[in-house]
């Protein structure tokens, strides 16, 4: 992973990015928020770890700038009061996490080894029955392969994960859709898609439910 | 002569008469307002050089007797569907024919070929009044027929480039491509095919 880490203590960002480094991640270290903005313009990072007390920027202004320049990057705020508010602030301003200061450095560690287990296995591939679905290549496979549109892809991941359990077309809206545009009428044709879909590579996965739901995934 | 020796002009009249038995089938389904069969029909008699090819690569002898009962595609005719469902109206409509008997089907479809091919095979023995490589007459004819959907068609033709194309520097990565894209197609068909039992449900 590449981070960016915007320390403006001096002795506390050399400790960070040594420890970083030595755990065999990329570290571009910056001491201040305007450089942080700059540098996140022009490279891509996995991790942006940004102090809020800093010069030139504060860590606040400068996650808001990164956040309004589309850039959507894991954001962790290292924040140096106990303020309930701060941390409240930073989360809303489009922080993805945060540590209260003072530290361990175990712990920071340890947040970045959960991070990465978490983009890794969102990219692994998901099992049920006789059913393989790649989320990155969007197909699905069993005696045949066949493509899936995004949606379809999201639905079977949501619908494998949660095997065997009822689920409402709102939750599965909720899910796939997020905030976009859909309805149940959206979740009941993705839904016959992919019953079309299971059948025509022979797989014994079975979607159960009729039209308004609830559906679940079973053998 | 070529490999087909004397039976050449009678692989043509075999497949002339299996076209139109096929047009009729259609013309019934049409005269009954129902969609038609196919979206179009094309048939050949396999090129005698591609004959002797086949011999070779199968490892059978170049005989007229080889290309005649060992190879079942001497005559060839395929029909190309608009729709999934189309291709199992045909099906239904030839296994019940009587001017002909299946001996063979390979599903393709349900069970598509590593490199992402799709169709549905079948091996007609088809009797006409000719002579045939047994000495029998009315003597008995193999005829392929090939069913697939516009887009297993395309696929197909587009493959046929990368096979008799011998100078491609990268086959590998246009082999992945081609799976990709088979496995897309075959996407859009299910699609379709579910779009369209959606309009019908109402």
């Amino acid at each position: 992973m590449r981070i960016l880490l915007a320390e403006d203590e001096e002795q506390l960002a050399r400790v960070l990015k040594m420890a970083m480094t030595s755990s065999d991640y990329t570290v571009d270290a910056v001491d201040n928020g305007q450089k942080a903005v700059d540098l996140a313009k022009e490279n891509a990072y996995d991790v942006i770890i940004l102090d809020i007390m800093m010069p030139v920027k504060d860590g606040i202004t400068a996650l808001k700038e990164i956040r309004e320049s589309g850039n959507q990057t894991y954001v962790i705020m290292l924040t140096a009061m106990a303020e309930v508010d701060d941390r409240v602030n930073g989360l809303d301003s489009g922080a993805d996490d945060y540590i209260t200061k003072p530290f361990s450095l175990k712990e920071l560690l340890a947040r970045l080894r959960s991070l990465e287990r978490r983009t890794t296995t969102s990219k692994q591939a998901l099992h049920f029955d006789d059913l393989t679905l790649d989320s990155e290549e969007q197909v699905m496979e069993s005696s045949n392969s066949i493509s899936l549109t995004r949606e379809e892809t999201q639905m079977l991941a949501y619908l494998i994960r949660n095997a065997g359990k009822p689920l409402s077309p709102v939750a599965i809206l909720d899910n796939v859709w997020g905030n976009e545009k859909a309805d149940e009428e959206d979740v009941w044709i993705n839904i016959s898609y992919l019953r079309q879909k299971l059948s025509s590579i022979q797989s014994h996965a079975q979607i159960a439910g009729e039209k308004g739901g609830p559906y679940m995934l079973k053998e | 002569m070529s490999i087909y020796g004397p039976y050449e002009q009678s692989l043509s009249a075999v497949l002339t008469r299996v076209e139109q038995e096929i047009q009729q089938l259609n013309q019934q389904t049409l005269d009954d307002h129902q969609p038609k069969l196919y979206e179009h029909l094309i048939g050949r008699v396999k090129d005698p050089d591609s004959m002797v090819e086949k011999c070779h690569r199968k490892d059978y002898p170049v005989t007229t007797y080889a290309a005649l009962r060992q190879c079942h595609d001497a005559v060839g005719v395929r029909l190309v569907c608009n729709f999934i469902s189309d291709i199992t109206r045909c099906l239904k409509q030839i296994r019940q024919a009587d001017w002909c008997t299946v001996v063979k089907e390979k599903d393709y479809i349900t069970n598509a070929k590593p490199n992402g091919y799709r169709s549905y095979h079948l091996i007609l023995d088809v009797v006409a009044q000719f002579e045939d490589v047994d000495g029998h007459q009315p003597g008995h004819f193999y005829v392929e027929i090939q069913l697939r959907t516009i887009a297993m068609d395309s696929w197909a033709s587009l493959e046929h480039e990368l096979k008799y194309k011998h100078n491609i520097k990268n086959p590998e990565r246009i082999g992945k491509e081609l799976k990709r894209c088979a496995d897309q197609l075959a996407s859009c068909d299910v699609q379709m095919q579910t779009i369209r039992q959606l309009i019908q449900e109402g």
